[in-house]
Parts: C-alpha cells; sequence; structure tokens
C-alpha cells in the first residue's frame, strides 16, 4: 500500500472563484440570497461593464442564475446562487483556510 | 471588493462584505417599533376591559361575609389580532426593503415564527372564551393541566406563555436572521423583564385601579421602544457613514 501525497491547497482553488471580484461577487449574493446588480455594482465598487463581463463567466460556469425584469418602468437584473455555486463557494473558503493553516503551521488544516 | 493579497487578507474583505450585506439587510427598529406599540397598547386595552367584582370567598380563606374582590381585565382579541398585523406589516416592510435596496432578506423564519404564535394566541383565547374565568381557590385546567393558581410555576408559565412568548420569541428569531448581537441583547433583557416576578408595588398603582397593567407593560414596552430608537439611529448612522 503506497501512501498518497498530500494535495496542496492551492490545487484546490478555482480559477473561476478565485478571481477577488467573482469571490465578491459569490460572497454578496451567498449572504443576500437575492442581490439586484446596482447594489453589487456599488458594494463592489465596479462598473456596470466590467460587472456584466465578471457575471457573464460566472453564469457560464453555472455558478449563478441572473433573472432580468421590470419593477413598474425600471429594468432590474436579479442574480442569485445556484447549488454548484454555493458549492464553490464552501469549497473556495475551505481552500483558503486551509492555505492559512499550512502557511502558519506547516501542515494542511481539516477539511471544515 | 476582497483584496488579492494574502489569503487571511482575502478572507478579511469577504468578511467586510458580509458585513456590508448585512447591514444593508437590517430592519430591525421596525418590528421593535410595532412590538412596542402593541405592547403599550396593552395598557389602554387593560384600562378599558377593567372591570372589578365583589364575589364569594373560596371555602378557607378570605373575610366570609363581606366578600373577596375579582379583579379581571384584557381582552381575548388583543393580542392575537395585533400579532398577525404586526406581522404582516413586518413581513411587508421587509419585502419593499428587500426590492428598494436590492438585497434579498431572510424574512421567512420570522414570518414563520409569527403563525405559529398568531395561531397558539388564538387557541389560548379561544380557549378563555370556551372555559371562561376559573373560580377562586379552584385549581387551573389549562388544556387538561391541572394548575395551582397560587403556585410559582404557574404564575412563570403565565409570564412565558404572555408576552414573553409572544415578543420576546420573535426577537430572538430575529436576532439570528439578521445575527445581530445587539438585538440578542435587547431580547434577553427583554425576556428578563418580562420572566422575573417582581413585584409592581413599587409604581404605587393598586391592583383595583384600572390602570393596573401600566407596569407590566409600560416598561418592557418603553424597552422596545428606546431598542427601536436606538436601532433606528444606529441605522441611520450607518447609512450616512456609507454615502
Amino acid at each position: 500500500m503506497t501512501d498518497q501525497p498530500e494535495q496542496h491547497p492551492v490545487t484546490g482553488l478555482d480559477d473561476v472563484v478565485h478571481q477577488r471580484v467573482r469571490l465578491g461577487i459569490l460572497t454578496v449574493a451567498h449572504q443576500a440570497r437575492r442581490v439586484e446588480f446596482g447594489f453589487l455594482r456599488t458594494a463592489l465598487g465596479l462598473t456596470a461593464g466590467n460587472l456584466s463581463q465578471h457575471l457573464s463567466v460566472l453564469e457560464k460556469a453555472g455558478l449563478v442564475e441572473i433573472e432580468k425584469g421590470y419593477e413598474g418602468k425600471r429594468a432590474r437584473t436579479w442574480l442569485s446562487l445556484t447549488p454548484a455555486g454555493d458549492r464553490a463557494l464552501r469549497d473556495e473558503v475551505t481552500q483558503l483556510k486551509r492555505l492559512i493553516h499550512q502557511i502558519e503551521h506547516g501542515s494542511s488544516a481539516p477539511e471544515s | 471588493m476582497p483584496s488579492s493579497g494574502t489569503p487571511r487578507e482575502v478572507l478579511t474583505g469577504l468578511g467586510d462584505l458580509t458585513r456590508k450585506v448585512r447591514a444593508a439587510q437590517r430592519g430591525t427598529w421596525f418590528p421593535l417599533l410595532l412590538l412596542g406599540m402593541l405592547t403599550l397598547g396593552g395598557i389602554l386595552v387593560g384600562r378599558f376591559t377593567f372591570k372589578v367584582e365583589t364575589v364569594a370567598c373560596p371555602a378557607g380563606g378570605g373575610a366570609v361575609g363581606s366578600g373577596c374582590t375579582l379583579v379581571t381585565q384584557g381582552s381575548a382579541v388583543y393580542w392575537p389580532l395585533g400579532l398577525a398585523l404586526a406581522y404582516a406589516a413586518t413581513a411587508f416592510f421587509y419585502i419593499r426593503r428587500s426590492r428598494n435596496r436590492g438585497v434579498g432578506t431572510r424574512v421567512r423564519p420570522y414570518v414563520l415564527t409569527g403563525i405559529v404564535l398568531v395561531a397558539l394566541a388564538s387557541a389560548t383565547a379561544m380557549w378563555s372564551l370556551r372555559h371562561g374565568m376559573p373560580q377562586l381557590g379552584e385549581p387551573l385546567d389549562f388544556w387538561g393541566l391541572y394548575l395551582d393558581p397560587a403556585s410559582g410555576v404557574t404564575r412563570f408559565l403565565e409570564r412565558l406563555a404572555g408576552n414573553a412568548m409572544a415578543v420576546g420569541l420573535p426577537l430572538l428569531v430575529l436576532a439570528w436572521v439578521e445575527r445581530s448581537r445587539a438585538l440578542l441583547l435587547l431580547a434577553v433583557v427583554y425576556l428578563a423583564v418580562e420572566l422575573v416576578p417582581l413585584s409592581t408595588g413599587w409604581s404605587g398603582i393598586p391592583f383595583t385601579s384600572p390602570w393596573s397593567a401600566l407596569p407590566a407593560f409600560g416598561v418592557p414596552g418603553v424597552l422596545l421602544l428606546l431598542g427601536a430608537l436606538g436601532f433606528g439611529l444606529a441605522e441611520l448612522s450607518g447609512r450616512r457613514d456609507a454615502s
């Protein structure tokens, strides 16, 4: 029986999720459950174009659901996390915590 | 925006973002204002439903011949109806605020607690209407549970089944929904005020006065209104800092 070498936490980071703006979008959507485009733009300090680009990356990856509609005459865009998005955010946070533990203690932390 | 620095800085940035979203979700002052007004309204309900009668004293106690004084006050409709309206208004407030601010709120646990409490308050009110007032000296039959009206346990259960449950429980649920330690502290103080058997003799109002409900509802009502004021001011200053 051979011992499998333990994977470094860095290999568990997903490039789609790890990008800081997208990580911010997922965090806000996780806490809010449903968040409007304008709120996200203000909370993250982004331009509309920049935010849209990141949202389409997340939508293509199946991590968020985007819903467009009207309230009165005002167009509104709402987004919410998909179950895959929720899982991806949790995994990312777990990997970050493992990474911190590895840096500070020199070994991997438990999964949670 | 999360930092692109060390993993610890990234996690700290995510924590800051989460706090920012929570601040936008909170609207604690509104349910506190409603519950405070509902509680203070109990004083007026007590005043207008106040009834004092002289009835025959129970065997073995009281002054036979002159009779005993029986004081009744309170309405079976006020709390169920008041709570139902308060919960409906709070749900409407949070949903509307969520739309205006563009950030969702987990209002469902709070509304579900409200529905359960309104059902309980209605069941208790129906029970009171069906059974009427218990006779002096007789055990209190509460849903088949025979309780001694003079015992400390019965008095504690009465306090627990009253405002402590109708107002204190929703406050605890709201503290959990809003992840607010300040509201948790207020809920604990409120429950202490409702559950600790403090004498109301300090107020100088005798139990035969039509205003005898004033200390029992006045202290927690004012506490809730002060809480509403505090949370309202904190929210206002947070919004000023953000803009």
